[in-house]
């Protein structure tokens, strides 16, 4: 980077396309080739995790949740929580020492991974060649596991959600993601290193019940492999609302982690007329 | 009664809830909210907002010196109360209503939804299982 900067802007430009062209910004190798129908015929052979699912209550917490459940009881350790290295630990105290009211979700910013698999909203899971996508109602967002075969990226962009690559072992999907924004933690006040990694395996345990169990491992951050399992059901009849967070979102947090509550003006924000 | 009838169920759904990996409302602290306190305003609905990330109550209360306060009472987001049986239509502007809140702490007019009562006894309630198998 020094030495392109050295260089002058326009080479950089030229380099960036080259990468764009390449195929740096999304992690496959080759064009995939279109679906036919011998492809589609397989993917009803798959475990049917389609359709849309929620959380069961009780279910079990897991990133965000098990640190929220700790959070919310006043208790300064987490059970069954991550455990942490004597940086994360230190760095930990550090941001606990001074206490945040809330995080930027309250401003409508979505928590990533892991946290977005925790919400009390339903997903939606899709399933088509070469690929699991999942629809997740919570800040309206959207998860893609590729199933092609293609590797996860060498070096990836960092994202709420990371870059996900999946295969199928006997009945269980397995994903693996990595690559992601520094805006994500791994639980309340434990940030995650660049190397953390979540494989995540879902599986059917009955019709209508699915679990997804997650192992977040992090070398800087994490002494072992942090695992929780969570329990979904599946809901035939529901659809994926709109969730729109700006819409009418009267929360907030300021930069020094104090929440409040803006009652300015009754109805949706709307702009004067 | 009644209060007493409910205090448990209320604490077993904020539990249950938070167990399940957010908050009542999934997307914001309890912070700003006395979540050890309870209070009541009765008054008239002005407006019903079937909003995301939250539903909110206005409602005209008597300041008890001949004028009218409008109180906001935010509640769960249509979403997740529409798969527990509420529409938009279950408040309408005009109803009389009587409302339980968590005071916000700052004073201010508002607070976080606990359960209303309607002018012909009908309960709402923020949670629920949900209305489908």
């Amino acid at each position: 980077m020094q030495k392109m900067r050295r260089r002058g802007v326009a080479p950089a430009i030229a380099l960036g396309f080259a990468l764009a062209t390449t195929g740096q910004a999304a992690p496959q190798t080759s064009t995939p080739k279109p679906p036919a129908v011998d492809d589609w015929t397989a993917v009803g052979k798959l475990p049917d995790l389609t359709g849309v699912w929620e959380l069961t209550f009780g279910g079990g917490g897991g990133g965000r949740g098990a640190a929220g459940r700790g959070a919310a009881a006043g208790r300064g350790a987490l059970p069954q929580g991550p455990q942490l290295t004597p940086a994360a630990a230190a760095k930990r105290k550090e941001l606990q020492s001074v206490p945040r009211e809330d995080n930027q979700t309250a401003n409508c910013l979505p928590p990533g991974m892991p946290g977005i698999m925790g919400q009390p909203y339903p997903m939606e899971f899709l399933l088509t060649p070469g690929l699991v996508t999942i629809v997740i109602e919570a800040y309206t967002q959207v998860r893609h596991i590729y199933t092609d075969g293609r590797a996860l990226p060498a070096d990836p962009d960092l994202k709420f959600h990371g870059t996900s690559v999946g295969r199928w072992e006997g009945d269980t999907l397995v994903a693996e993601t990595v690559g992601f924004s520094p805006l994500t933690e791994i639980a309340a006040n434990v940030p995650h290193g660049d190397k953390m990694r979540i494989v995540e395996r879902f599986r059917l345990t009955d019709p209508t019940t699915m679990t997804i169990e997650t192992t977040v491992t992090d070398p800087d951050v994490l002494t072992a492999p942090y695992t929780t399992t969570r329990t979904l059901k599946r809901h035939r009849t529901w659809t994926i609302a709109e969730y729109i967070c700006e819409e009418n979102n009267r929360n907030f947090v300021d930069q020094n982690g104090k929440a409040g509550v803006n009652l300015n003006q009754a109805g949706p924000a709307k702009k004067e007329q | 009664m009644q209060r007493h009838q409910f205090a448990p169920m209320l604490a077993a759904i904020l539990v249950s809830i938070t167990a399940a990996g957010a908050g009542v409302s999934a997307h914001h602290s309890f912070a700003p909210f006395d979540m050890g306190a309870e209070k009541t305003i009765s008054g008239t609905v002005k407006q019903f907002d079937w909003t995301n990330p939250h539903t909110w109550i206005w409602v005209n209360v008597s300041d008890g010196k001949g004028g009218v306060e409008t109180w906001a009472i935010e509640g769960m987001s249509p979403n997740f109360l529409g798969r527990r049986g509420w529409t938009k239509s279950s408040l309408k502007p005009g109803d009389k209503i009587s409302l339980v809140i968590r005071p916000l702490r700052d004073g201010s007019k508002g607070g976080m939804f606990v359960r209303a009562t309607l002018a012909d006894g009908k309960v709402l309630l923020p949670t629920g299982d949900p209305t489908e198998p």
